[in-house]
């Protein structure tokens, strides 16, 4: 990545200021944070957010009890389908708190730490547009693609291997349990059990 | 946020509501890869790890000595956790996916939550009891029935017939009330009556049974809720009352009968073995005790009691057998011996007929084998299986004079070899349950030399109680074992054994393991902790021996010694884990004691 001094210059960089100005900096420690949103439908443009969930994880270690957790109250119709797939309906969503706050939390949990996922790209879309919307900025985190790092490590010898890149596929083949599947929590759970996996396990031989 | 494992069994089960709910909240995930060392020797435990996937294993600090394995829903290391850091190495021996409680919060459950500190921070005994108690399902014995189990039929005496007579027919049926039949009506008299109607009132023996009877019955009907009979006895203040179906009398309940009932059937099972008449009613009796165990167990009575019970029972069916086969002139000159789990009183289900006979004449030999044979044929019908090694008063080794027996003890005690050892240590068992007791004392005290005692051949008959290994492994291998261990020979024979070995050398005539242990206790051979250890783990092996061997559809389930450890709770593995573990510990013990390691 381009130095922090040369991205501010470039045109249509939104880097944070004020209140989130601490986000922009470099990072430190040894911590990352695994996240996952639910959508109202699969669109990077139109879905929105119904709940986001997001632990810290430091080594082989998954801070459970420091969790994020959020439904959103939203009022979005949901496709049937997406019902489904999350089990959010819109009597569940009452409860939830306004997606300003939620935001606001998210950024607050996850400071200037690395955040990790599987297809994060979608979650840094919609994370992205609700920032922009609200705080007029763009998440300057360091990205970690879950199943990047597992292409490249399972074709660094045999290049042309066929992989099943699904969540399940990844999940089965790294022999990691699949817990509540399409629960925010639930996929963070298994996504940070993958990372582990391959970055903290693969260290340490 | 679920979590994975199951929260409803202890110790979490001894959690209210809202804690279980914040304990939830406080976990945290961890992630092993295999081989990893996830707390060492002198660690301080960040809290108690419970497991939810892979193996973990505890080991001494080179990783030489395995301590114990743990797998789903077990806990550790709870001592590093209340005491200042860890005693041994654990390793993932998997992959591994740990709930971590951190100790903070863990303690602040065990100051908030008294059961689920008594929970850890007890003994296995204690343990136990507070897990049993959970455990116990609803007794259903309101909802008992009058049936068949709970009736005595009827005796009938004509309205004619004297009171001495009535006095016979009731001692010889062991009955204490008769019903009277006039030609109008039918009545009722009870032992009770007939004391009052001769010994306070004016009536003779020749007065009719007629004139003291009583007319009005109270009934009830057949297939009616038992505690309605408990009922109208309390009303009218009488201890029986007729039973009717169909309008015609069937039987009579009886209070004490009732009661029994309602605590089981264990009052009725001895009534009818000491009423039986013929050998097929005391058949009938014995087929009746296995139902009974399982009821005793279901009803979550304690395994000791059940042992002591099933025995009495057991000894009572064998002496009554004894009764009607042998004739009076042979009762008093034999002595017949109950031997191994039966004469420690440790058998509950039915294993094998192990027993000996002693006589006091040789020359009674011959009359006495068929009658043996009888004798046997009876116990195969009680549903005892013939011993496989031959220990039978049956086979001609096992019949012997007082003078034979002492003679066999001296030769079997000197042999040297395993095999006569063996036939020894089940002797040493040996209770005698009927005919002539006294023709035991002499063959016992055979054993019981000093100059036996301190010799070498202690330490040869306490060897065989190493002769195999403790499954403390057995959590990785239980695709190997095919998920089961055998507990005898993994936890119950070494046990036995070796506490039978050192009742031999301190000279303990009791047969039963705990009082030999209460004993050697009292004599200072073993300490505090070792004795309750030892009782403790003796009596949760047999009492999981025998809740599986209840579950399992089979004709002899007590022949059954392979425990299933996929179906225990993961709190009875844990629980089994720490009773082997004190196995192991008394083996080490028998070997110091005995110098068992040069042989």
């Amino acid at each position: 990545m381009a130095p922090f001094w040369l991205l501010k210059k470039l045109p249509g960089y939104m880097p944070p200021e004020g209140r989130w100005e601490h986000l922009a900096e470099p990072y430190k420690g040894d911590e990352v944070v695994v996240l996952d949103c639910e959508t109202s439908c699969f669109d990077k443009k139109k879905g929105e957010l119904l709940s986001v969930a997001a632990v810290r994880v430091k080594g082989g270690e998954i801070r459970l009890s420091e969790a994020l957790d959020l439904t959103i109250n939203s009022n979005a119709v949901t496709d049937p389908d997406a019902v489904r797939v999350h089990y959010l309906r819109r009597e569940d969503r009452r409860k939830g708190v306004a997606v300003s706050e939620a935001v606001e939390k998210v950024l607050d949990f996850v400071g200037n730490r690395p955040i990790c996922g599987f297809y994060i790209e979608y979650d840094r879309a919609i994370l992205n547009r609700y920032i922009k919307q609200l705080h007029n900025f763009q998440l300057p985190n360091r990205f970690i693609e879950v199943s990047e790092i597992y292409v490249r490590q399972k074709r660094k010898y045999i290049p042309e291997l066929q992989l099943d890149l699904t969540f399940e596929g990844l999940a089965k083949d790294l022999n990691v349990p699949v817990i509540e599947r399409h629960t925010a929590m639930g996929d963070v759970i298994s996504t940070a059990l993958m990372y582990i996996k391959l970055t903290h396990f693969n260290q340490r031989r | 946020m679920t979590i994975q494992i199951n929260l409803n069994q202890p110790p979490f089960s001894f959690l209210s509501e809202q804690q279980l709910e914040w304990l939830t909240r406080r976990l945290d995930l961890v992630f092993f890869a295999a081989g990893a060392v996830i707390l060492d020797e002198g660690d301080v435990s960040p809290g108690v790890f419970i497991v939810y996937k892979g193996v973990v294993e505890e080991t001494g600090k080179n990783g030489q000595q395995v301590f114990s394995q743990y797998g789903k829903e077990d806990i550790f290391d709870v001592r590093a956790v209340l005491e200042s850091s860890c005693k041994h190495r654990y390793t993932a021996i998997e992959e591994t996916l740990c709930y971590l409680l951190r100790a903070k919060d863990f303690i602040q459950l065990l100051d908030e939550s008294s059961d689920f500190s008594i929970y850890f921070k007890t003994d296995l005994g204690t343990q136990e009891e507070l897990v049993n108690q959970r455990s116990n399902d609803v007794s259903e014995f309101i909802l008992a029935r009058i049936d068949e189990d709970s009736i005595r039929p009827p005796v009938y005496v004509t309205g004619q017939t004297s009171l001495a007579r009535v006095a016979t027919i009731m001692e010889e049926q062991k009955y204490d009330a008769v019903l009277v039949r006039t030609a109008r009506q039918v009545g009722i008299v009870t032992g009770t009556d007939l004391l009052r109607a001769t010994l306070l009132g004016d009536k003779t023996k020749q007065s009719k049974v007629a004139d003291i009877a009583q007319f009005e019955l109270v009934e009830v009907k057949y297939g009616d809720f038992l505690f309605s009979a408990l009922l109208k006895m309390t009303q009218h203040h009488i201890e029986r009352v007729i039973v009717t179906r169909d309008g015609d009398i069937v039987g009579m309940l009886e209070l004490m009968d009732m009661l029994s009932v309602f605590s089981t059937h264990s009052h009725v099972i001895a009534m009818r073995i000491e009423q039986a008449k013929t050998l097929k009613e005391l058949v009938v009796a014995a087929r009746r005790l296995e139902i009974l165990i399982d009821s005793l167990s279901g009803q979550g009575v304690k395994v000791v009691a059940i042992m002591e019970l099933i025995t009495t029972l057991n000894r009572r069916l064998m002496e009554r057998a004894f009764e009607l086969i042998f004739p009076k002139r042979l009762q008093n000159s034999v002595c017949i011996l109950v031997l191994g789990s039966e004469g420690r009183g440790e058998q509950i289900l039915k294993t094998d007929q192990d027993n000996a006979i002693i006589l006091q004449n040789e020359h009674d030999r011959e009359a006495v084998l068929p009658l043996l044979q009888n004798l046997h044929q009876a116990l195969l019908d009680f549903g005892y299986p013939p011993c496989p090694g031959g220990v039978m008063f049956i086979n001609d080794s096992w019949i012997n004079t007082v003078d034979g027996w002492v003679g066999k003890v001296q030769r079997w005690m000197r042999s040297g070899r395993p095999e006569p050892m063996m036939n020894m240590a089940i002797f040493m068992d040996a209770e005698p349950v009927c005919g002539n007791r006294g023709l035991f004392v002499p063959v016992k005290a055979s054993w019981q030399s000093e100059s036996l005692r301190s010799s070498m051949i202690s330490a040869w008959f306490a060897k065989p109680a190493l002769q195999f290994e403790t499954p403390l492994t057995f959590l990785g291998k239980i695709r190997e074992d095919h998920g089961t261990i055998d507990i005898k020979k993994g936890g119950i024979f070494p046990l036995v054994h070796g506490v039978r070995a050192l009742a031999f050398e301190y000279a303990i005539s009791a047969c039963n393991t705990l009082d030999r242990l209460d004993k050697l206790h009292e004599l200072n051979v073993l300490d505090d902790e070792t004795t309750q250890g030892l009782k403790d783990a003796l009596l949760f092996f047999l009492r999981t021996r025998l809740r599986q061997q209840l579950e399992q559809e089979s004709d002899n389930p007590g022949l059954n010694q392979q425990l299933k450890l996929d179906s225990l709770r993961s709190v009875d593995r844990s629980l089994l884990r720490h009773a082997l573990h004190r196995v192991k510990k008394f083996k080490q013990l028998l070997v110091n004691h005995y110098h068992l390691e040069s042989f």
